[in-house]
């Protein structure tokens, strides 16, 4: 991983071993791998983009968003130090879909409008991401909301022990 | 305000303050605060028995397991110190449980204070990639405890 033309290498800064107990992912036996870095830092600075553009100038252009989670990866994390912020947004708002609803969901919601006043300060460039994840939210919110009711219908019409069976 | 101090009469290092502290930890702290009150709601009312809970609404409506099925017993056998209960109920949950809490606390550390250090690049790397592996983690996790012949080990 050591590229003479990336001097300030955040790939390897990040493989850095951590201190104790500092590592916050789940076990996994296959990691993603790690692509080879950008070729030059990013010349476009800190220089705020609009939400969901491409970075117009840099000589590497970036896969599109949203292609494949791999797609980040070849993409420069230089000058953009709260982009996880809407990784973590989608990644919620995904999440939300399959389990947890609401406890997903309201977070993916919080962490996207954070994410979106990043890239509105420059401190990230991902803006599509953010509002991907707080779209999903509000719609996972939405249909929980909904589901909600109509459990509580079926609760006061008396139809509780055909929806009631199982126990999750 | 005066200033405290401690028994040898030096000047304590209160930081910004506590109104300071307290406002800049309070998502932390909100979030901690339900988390536990869940907890300890999931810890009185048992889960094994119907009708306390919800029916997923993955379960009812497709059949099919999603990675947080058996999350709630499995919460419930942890609180009742039952690991090998709670691993058959959700191994990710056993799993993921320590890292989580680990999570809340690195995360109240870091905003106990005003404004907490600020983001590298390298953080936030690091924050990328657990946000990816949590992604690809559940969502295999969710599609392995489904297929037959893991059902034994992985599905609740």
């Amino acid at each position: 991983m050591s590229d003479p033309n990336a001097p300030q290498d955040p790939y390897t800064a990040g493989q850095q071993p951590e201190p104790p107990g500092g590592s916050t992912t789940p076990p996994e036996p296959s990691r993603p791998p790690m692509p080879p870095p950008p070729a030059a830092p990013s010349p476009y600075g800190s220089q705020p983009l609009a939400y969901g553009s491409q970075p117009p100038a840099p000589p590497p252009p970036p896969p599109p968003y949203g292609s494949q989670p791999a797609g980040y990866y070849g993409q420069s994390a230089y000058a953009y130090p709260k982009n996880s912020l809407g990784v973590w947004s989608l990644v919620l708002g995904i999440v939300s879909i399959f389990m947890c609803g609401f406890f997903a969901a309201i977070p993916a919601i919080i962490v996207g409008n954070r994410a979106k006043r990043a890239v509105a300060e420059g401190q990230a460039n991902n803006g599509g991401m953010a509002t991907a994840g707080v779209v999903i939210g509000w719609i996972v919110v939405g249909l929980s909301a909904l589901a909600v009711v109509v459990v509580i219908i079926v609760v006061v019409t008396g139809n509780w022990s055909t929806f009631n069976t199982t126990n999750y | 305000m005066s200033t405290r101090t401690d028994r040898r009469g030096r000047p304590l290092d209160t930081g910004p303050g506590r109104a300071v502290v307290v406002r800049s930890a309070r998502s932390p702290l909100l979030v901690g605060g339900l988390s536990l009150a869940a907890t300890v709601y999931v810890a009185l009312v048992d889960p094994n028995s119907p009708g306390h809970y919800f029916t997923c609404p993955v379960l009812a409506l497709t059949g099919m397991y999603c990675a947080g099925c058996g999350g709630l017993r499995a919460v419930h056998d942890l609180t009742h110190l039952d690991v090998a209960g709670a691993w058959n109920m959700n191994p990710l949950l056993v799993l993921a449980a320590p890292l989580v809490v680990l999570a809340w606390v690195r995360w109240l550390g870091r905003s106990w204070g005003s404004g907490g250090r600020p983001a590298t690049a390298a953080s936030d790397w690091r924050s990328v990639r657990s946000a990816w592996t949590v992604l690809v983690v559940v969502v295999a996790f969710g599609v392995l405890r489904n297929v037959p012949a893991l059902v034994p080990w992985l599905a609740p």
